[in-house]
């Protein structure tokens, strides 16, 4: 559970790198550094209706001056991107919270292997700049329709020289996963952009040998599973005793909230990880996308994810 | 942003702590202490803002203040939020790692600690149970103020145990006026 910090930074830049793609560079308007951040960090951008989207920081982890974003305008998308685009020029305020990272560089890797889908470069532009910086062994694979609609595609050759591998379908190259090769020990895959190339990743991995926990992915969208249909369960408190109802209509953070519990939270969806939660017993029906499997046995996340019939929750 | 809703606060001295320290006499006197800064947040979470001048409005807090809007991380629970303040001389004492409860010094800058004012001179831990006054507004000390793991968590600082004790004051708001930095403090009673 964390809680961070939201500043209101001032738009310094404010470019289109690709038709539907706006670089933006955020500066604090009266402190020379913002809050440190490591390659995989997002940031929690608050649009003034009060909703709340997550970005990757594309930039330089070592430049402590500014943040870097770089938004895709997403037609059929929730709204948040839209109102980046046509809001977000030069001089106006951005509503964006210290970073956070839920996908980190594997620090005691030997090799690092980025496989990036169109706008899912962004985190690994990041990392590809921090293992740069500290002489590690990367490359990048980048995935696009075309150089001209790959964003960040000139700062990914200047980060990753030779270890930049391009992959335009509009050229006839798509992407095959086989490149990768064996399963190796101390080789760590990131892979970021749409779910079908993450899930295309994963599984020929997987099939080639390689062990899950080498696979590390981010996915900012919402849970999108509309046949779920939620149920009634009592969510036990471990230090009282009390049990709280959870009705099928209202989620388990709600209803902590309302029985006097101050839980942190910002996107509500799933995706952000600020209202982790431990829990010791119960059939737990996760429903979020940041939780790593391993961590699944004994945390949850209340704003998305139920129980059938009873949890106890380490409260 | 949230607006203005209904904030829940308790009166100073009709607070537990207020209400025993205000029956038990003693504490200093005769000292004199200097406003240094105000700050406000317009919402849990924000960053804090610099004022060169804060209205306080007697029994809500300073306009703009999550805590005046009600908007505040511990605004739903009924307390004594109106004005919080903490001594420059605690911040001094992080700062040189004394006591040495960590590596290093603590650099806590005023925008940082979340208390809305920064006063020096001034005895705050005696105050709970009096009044004093903050160049034309009166406050009343109604309870010590507590380190929160909030706070460490949105700094990334481990000041929880460092500012134990010396996490400054809240207090409610008696008469209410302008104040700004440079304001004298002192003790009405």
């Amino acid at each position: 559970m964390t809680a961070r910090l939201i500043m209101k930074l001032r738009v310094a830049e404010a470019v289109p790198v690709t038709p539907d793609v706006l670089h933006l560079r955020l500066v604090h308007p009266s402190r020379p550094e913002l809050p440190a951040w490591t390659a995989g960090a997002h940031v929690d951008l608050r649009l003034p209706d009060g909703r709340v989207r997550q970005y990757s920081l594309c930039g330089d982890p070592a430049d402590r001056g500014c943040y870097e974003l770089a938004i895709k305008r997403e037609t059929d998308g929730r709204g948040g991107s839209a109102w980046v685009h046509g809001n977000l020029r030069p001089d106006a305020t951005a509503h964006v919270s210290a970073p956070r990272n839920t996908f980190p560089i594997v620090p005691e890797a030997r090799r690092h292997i980025l496989v990036a889908g169109g706008i899912g470069v962004t985190p690994l532009l990041a990392m590809a700049r921090q293992l740069a910086a500290s002489g590690a062994d990367f490359a990048l694979h980048l995935c696009a329709r075309s150089a001209a609609e790959a964003p960040l595609l000139q700062a990914a050759r200047a980060a990753c020289g030779r270890r930049l591998t391009c992959w335009f379908s509009a050229e006839g190259r798509r992407f095959d996963p086989a490149v990768i090769g064996e399963g190796a020990d101390g080789t760590e895959i990131y892979v970021c952009g749409p779910q079908r190339l993450m899930d295309a990743v994963r599984s020929a991995l997987t099939a080639r040998g390689w062990p899950e926990a080498q696979i590390h992915s981010e996915h900012f969208a919402p849970i999108n599973d509309e046949t779920f249909k939620p149920e009634p369960f009592e969510a036990r408190i471990a230090s009282t005793g009390q049990v709280l109802h959870v009705p099928a209509e209202r989620s388990l953070l709600d209803v902590l909230r309302g029985a006097g519990f101050a839980m942190p939270s910002s996107c509500e969806l799933g995706v952000c990880g600020s209202c982790e939660c431990g829990y010791r017993d119960g059939l737990v029906i996760h429903r979020d996308v940041v939780l790593p499997p391993a961590k699944r046995q004994d945390r949850l996340m209340p704003c998305v994810s139920r129980a059938r019939v009873a949890v106890t929750l380490d409260l | 942003m949230t607006g203005p809703s209904n904030p829940r606060m308790v009166e100073a001295f009709a607070h537990p702590a207020g209400a025993a320290a205000a029956q038990v006499p003693g504490g200093a006197t005769g000292w004199s202490g200097t406003l240094l800064h105000i700050h406000i947040a317009p919402a849990a979470s924000y960053e804090m803002e610099a004022l060169s001048e804060g209205r306080c409005v007697a029994g809500r807090g300073i306009e703009g203040d999550r805590y005046f809007l009600g908007a505040g991380t511990y605004s739903p629970k009924p307390d004594v939020r109106e004005v919080t303040l903490i001594e420059q001389e605690a911040l001094d004492a992080l700062n040189r790692n004394d006591p040495p409860l960590q590596e290093g010094g603590l650099r806590l800058l005023p925008a940082d600690h979340r208390r809305n004012l920064t006063v020096r001179g001034v005895p705050l831990n005696h105050l709970v149970g009096r009044r004093f006054r903050v160049g034309e507004v009166v406050l009343r000390g109604g309870r010590l103020n507590f380190p929160c793991r909030y706070l460490e968590e949105l700094l990334g600082m481990p000041v929880y145990l460092p500012l134990y004790n010396r996490s400054g004051l809240n207090c409610g708001i008696e008469r209410g006026g302008i104040i700004r930095p440079g304001d004298a403090i002192e003790l009405v009673d």
